[in-house]
């Protein structure tokens, strides 16, 4: 249990660090609220990788069953090139597992400080990276 | 119940961690280069040559390590570290301190400084300034010739243009500025470039340090082999500060597979703007009390 505290620990920790140069530009605590955790399974529709935050737009159900898409924010797609990601690195249709904290306005469909994992267990998008630095 | 605490306690132990790592002059294995060093390159006239793709330390917090200019030992005032209890809370949570050498009206600047509710103008995309352009995590790469310097910074694609010819003479009634203007002269081996004229809107670095109109920036910068460069940055600002402070920073150069990249913005951040989940930039009205 304390491993697993540790690990998610971890992991949130990584993706903060992405996240950090760009808190003040962008305010965690202005557009999130970090008091509502939400986890969801779902699907890839797309990525904009975009400055600067990459969106992950995941398709799934929400609590009332009904299909929503969520805006699942990243890290500077400039950061995430060089750690060895790619904007086709997750493809539509994937299935993946996402991690994070809801925005504060309820229509917004963003989700903040976000980790996305795929089937096979793979941390995508965060700063340990995929190797070949840069290129 | 262990998920809040743990939502809560990131922030803090990350930002932390990232500035800590700033401040010793790099962000790990990414920002070293992959040749060995060689000695200083050297332009036709003899002098250092400060051209590179440089990875200049991200540095959120300029407060952390400030040093006296004279001596570099760490800076000492009347009233470091104390409590100030209402002030507004930074972006990154916790409680600010008085944790540089403030003039009544710093102080002031900094304690109301509001990022979670009011926001702050870089989320607008608008130009960090100069001292927050040297502060931004993702390199910079510098072009030098004889007579002038250019600084082009991956964060938002800016530039900064440096004239280094002593004839060279800036417009008396050229408007302030985000970025300020400069001007460069060498000191032995070290280019010293001093930056004033700035329009007063922006901060030194992410945690929203102030300064006024008034300041003049001086980064002073020494290559020391073909991959390494001391840089020193002096902060003096007689409206925000009772004396002038400094960081003392390494730059790194980048592996000649790391190429500077395009960094759009606005992007995404203008639909922000739009919705209402980026607050909407207005100049500040007490800029000139």
């Amino acid at each position: 249990m304390a491993r697993k505290a540790w690990f998610r620990l971890a992991v949130g920790a990584a993706w903060l660090v992405a996240l950090a140069p760009l808190g003040a530009h962008h305010s965690i605590s202005a557009e999130f609220d970090t008091s509502k955790p939400v986890t969801f399974t779902g699907t890839v529709v797309k990525v904009e990788w975009t400055n600067p935050h990459i969106y992950t737009h995941i398709e799934t159900t929400d609590a009332e069953g009904k299909t929503v898409v969520y805006r699942v924010e990243g890290g500077p797609p400039n950061s995430l090139y060089r750690q060895g990601w790619r904007k086709d690195t997750l493809k539509a249709g994937d299935t993946v597992t996402v991690e994070g904290v809801r925005a504060k306005i309820p229509t917004s469909m963003n989700i903040g400080v976000a980790t996305i994992t795929t089937e096979a267990g793979e941390r995508i998008f965060g700063t340990a990276g995929r190797g070949g630095r840069g290129r | 119940m262990r998920t809040r605490t743990f939502l809560v306690v990131i922030p803090l132990v990350l930002l932390m961690a990232v500035s800590l790592v700033a401040q010793r002059g790099g962000r790990g294995g990414r920002g070293a280069s992959a040749e060995p060093a060689g000695p200083v390159p050297r332009l036709a006239s003899g002098r250092p040559d400060l051209s590179g793709h440089w990875t200049n330390p991200y540095t959120p917090d300029m407060a952390r390590g400030a040093v006296d200019p004279a001596t570099r030992e760490p800076l000492m005032f009347a009233r470091k570290g104390d409590a100030l209890p209402d002030a507004k809370a930074p972006a990154s949570g916790g409680a600010r301190t008085y944790d540089l050498p403030y003039t009544e009206w710093g102080v002031r600047q900094w304690e109301n400084y509001d990022p979670v509710n009011d926001g702050d103008y870089t989320g607008n995309c608008l130009p960090f300034g100069m001292s927050r352009s040297i502060n931004s995590p993702h390199g910079l790469q510098i072009v030098h010739g004889q007579d002038a310097l250019a600084i082009l910074f991956e964060q938002n694609t800016w530039f900064h243009w440096v004239p280094l010819d002593p004839a060279f003479a800036w417009p008396e009634d050229l408007p302030e500025s985000w970025n300020g203007i400069s001007r460069g002269h060498w000191e032995g081996d070290t280019l010293v470039v001093e930056t004033t004229r700035f329009n007063g809107y922006t901060k030194l670095d992410t945690a929203g340090h102030p300064h006024s109109r008034q300041l003049t920036l001086v980064n002073r910068f020494t290559r020391l082999d073909s991959n390494t460069m001391e840089h020193t940055v002096t902060v003096t600002d007689p409206r925000a500060y009772t004396r002038p402070w400094m960081n003392v920073r390494t730059w790194r150069i980048k592996p000649s597979t790391d190429v500077i990249m395009e960094y759009s913005c606005d992007e995404n951040n203008l639909q922000g703007i739009v919705d209402g989940t980026i607050k909407l930039w207005t100049p500040p009205e007490d800029i000139d009390e």
